[in-house]
């Protein structure tokens, strides 16, 4: 069977979620993974929203928002921000996550905030961005609070770059033990998934390496679309192709075929 | 208890004026927010007003897209899969608008604090990255120090970050169903409209519906909303088109879109006022406007079966029309 790189991205994000796990998903790739995870093997999952949805699956097709009536047609309970967010990420409590990116760095940190000419950070004062994005929503209170989380970007040179011009989310901020010098209660990024490949932090510098890469990509494509010097595990794998059922199972949750649509 | 119903347009009269602290909720991108009022903010003339928003919405994105936005705090400002918020990024890019980010918990956490009246809440999240970091009050200075300051734990030493609480002047907060004393239920998420609710210096309620009191009698524990902390109920119904209620309609797809591409330029934003703000005067002068075809397709929400345990407590709008003018009586 065929298939686009965003239903490989989606199903490989998929097989990082395991039953059973506590998990907080959002818009877009984020619930069609963590969907596409229940459906496939892990039929204990238990997702829930940043607005405190819980219980539910979607229908009709791809939810509009974490709030939209596709995923509040049958949920169990309806809480809170406070206790999506509060009680059960920024407390340590939930398992699991999947973010977006706009840029990711090479420790993981993740931007979703604007896109400046010249960052605050090396400006050294706060200029509006060039481009606006959306701020970090409720993945912020993830990447400090959830035991761990995977990001999901798109793999291009001008996303994949060595310091993000703004962190939004922090992953393990310039490395090292500084998420616990932070006091970060969660344990950080444990992957990178990307549309190449899928990258993982060294244990001890917390930089991100190319652990496995997609049939149709190359360690070579990857380095040449990562902006910083990639190191590469000694034993790189590929990653398995999506099985039949895979397939099938992810396009059951993209019902109105989100993911095919974009190549 | 007062009846406190009132016409949206009394109530923004009475309850907004320019260079105010307003916040509005639920402020979801796609669902529940107290839309139609800042509409008629907009009719108003409302400027230069300082938004408390737990999210962007198309409410904040029409007030900025006018330029009646002079600052905004907010944990998200954009509208989900509906795209970036234009008017919203149009204002905040041109530097008309000053935009203050801070995570979606972090907004709920600053209204509980407000809540509470304290003067702030320690901060575990914001902290080590650029929500703490970049101050759009405070733009010189990087990293800053003065909007997320830090703290130490006394207990154990460890470093923390104080948030700032909110007590926003007034809050215009939407809901399901309210009765004529501003006792409130919410169906879908809450979002942070629970601890908006005794954040506000001054709450009014928009209500998709007006029920009868004996609703919140049977349903106690839903009523999450007290009439102890409310000024001022309005009717609106389809409040937060062209975004979703649970249980009552979706969200309308074509108009997000729509209006939202209009946002993106001042010309567009006044044709888009001129066209689906300014007609209307009354709730059916503005259900006519959106049209029955329409209306039957957003309400046909796969969520109406949740209004089922509340309808027969619901009033009629001759019934609301009676209630209005005992309230002015």
């Amino acid at each position: 069977m065929e298939y686009t790189k965003q239903e490989f991205m989606a199903i490989v994000t998929g097989r990082e979620i395991k039953d059973g796990q506590l998990i907080i998903l959002g818009v877009g790739l984020s619930m069609l993974a963590g969907y596409f995870a229940q459906l496939n093997h892990a039929p204990n999952l238990m997702p829930f929203t940043e607005g405190g949805v819980y219980g539910s699956t979607p229908v009709g097709g791809l939810p509009w928002g974490i709030e939209c009536n596709r995923i509040s047609a049958n949920a169990t309970s309806f809480t809170n921000a406070i206790d999506a967010l509060g009680f059960l990420v920024a407390s340590g409590r939930c398992d699991n996550a999947v973010i977006g990116a706009a840029q990711v760095d090479q420790y993981g940190n993740v931007n979703t905030t604007g896109i400046w000419e010249d960052p605050p950070w090396r400006l050294g004062k706060y200029v509006p961005p060039r481009v606006r994005l959306n701020g970090s929503g409720g993945a912020n209170d993830i990447a400090v609070g959830a035991k761990s989380y995977l990001i999901m970007a798109s793999h291009e040179k001008r996303r994949f770059i060595e310091k993000v011009d703004y962190i939004s989310s922090p992953g393990y901020l310039n490395g090292g033990d500084a998420r616990q010098r932070c006091g970060f209660v969660g344990g950080g990024p444990s992957a990178i998934i990307s549309t190449l490949g899928i990258l993982r932090p060294d244990p001890v510098t917390k930089q991100f390496y190319l652990d496995a890469y997609f049939s149709f990509s190359s360690v070579e494509e990857i380095q040449d679309s990562t902006g910083w010097d990639l190191k590469v595990s000694p034993d790189v794998k590929v990653v398995p192709e999506p099985t039949e059922q895979e397939l099938i199972n992810i396009r059951t949750v993209d019902s109105t075929g989100s993911l095919r649509k974009k190549g | 208890m007062r009846n406190k119903l009132m016409s949206i347009q009394d109530a923004v009269a009475k309850y907004t004026w320019d260079g105010m602290t307003y916040c509005h909720g639920a402020a979801f991108p796609v669902g529940s927010d107290s839309i139609a009022f800042g509409k008629e903010m907009v009719k108003q003339g409302r400027k230069d007003l300082n938004v408390i928003c737990h999210c962007g919405s198309s409410q904040v994105n029409l007030l900025a897209a006018v330029g009646a936005v002079r600052r905004v705090e907010v944990g998200f400002s954009g509208l989900e899969v509906y795209g970036f918020a234009n008017g919203l990024n149009r204002a905040v890019t041109s530097g008309q608008t000053i935009i203050e980010d801070y995570s979606n918990g972090a907004m709920a956490f600053r209204f509980f604090g407000g809540a509470m009246n304290w003067p702030f809440v320690p901060a575990t999240v914001n902290i080590c990255n650029d929500q703490q970091w970049c101050s759009g009050d405070d733009p010189g200075v990087y990293p800053a120090t003065g909007k997320i300051p830090t703290i130490t734990d006394p207990f154990t030493g460890q470093t923390l970050g104080a948030f700032r609480s909110l007590r926003p002047e007034v809050a215009a907060i939407h809901v399901t169903m309210a009765d004529i004393y501003g006792n409130a239920i919410m169906l879908g998420s809450e979002w942070s409209r629970f601890e908006m609710s005794r954040a506000a210096q001054k709450v009014v309620l928009v209500a998709d519906k007006i029920v009868d009191t004996g609703c919140m009698r049977q349903y106690p524990n839903l009523v999450r909303i007290i009439a102890e902390v409310v000024d001022a109920v309005v009717w609106w119904p389809l409040c937060s088109w062209p975004q979703a209620s649970c249980g009552l309609y979706d969200s309308d797809e074509e108009h997000m879109f729509y209006m939202n591409k209009a946002m993106k330029t001042a010309e567009g934003t006044e044709d888009y006022c001129r066209k689906w703000v300014e007609p209307y005067t009354t709730p059916s002068e503005y259900l006519d406007l959106i049209g029955p075809e329409k209306i039957a397709k957003l309400t046909a929400t796969e969520t109406a079966f949740l209004m089922d345990p509340y309808r027969k407590w619901i009033k009629s709008d001759v019934e609301v029309a009676e209630l209005l003018d005992q309230a002015k009586g």
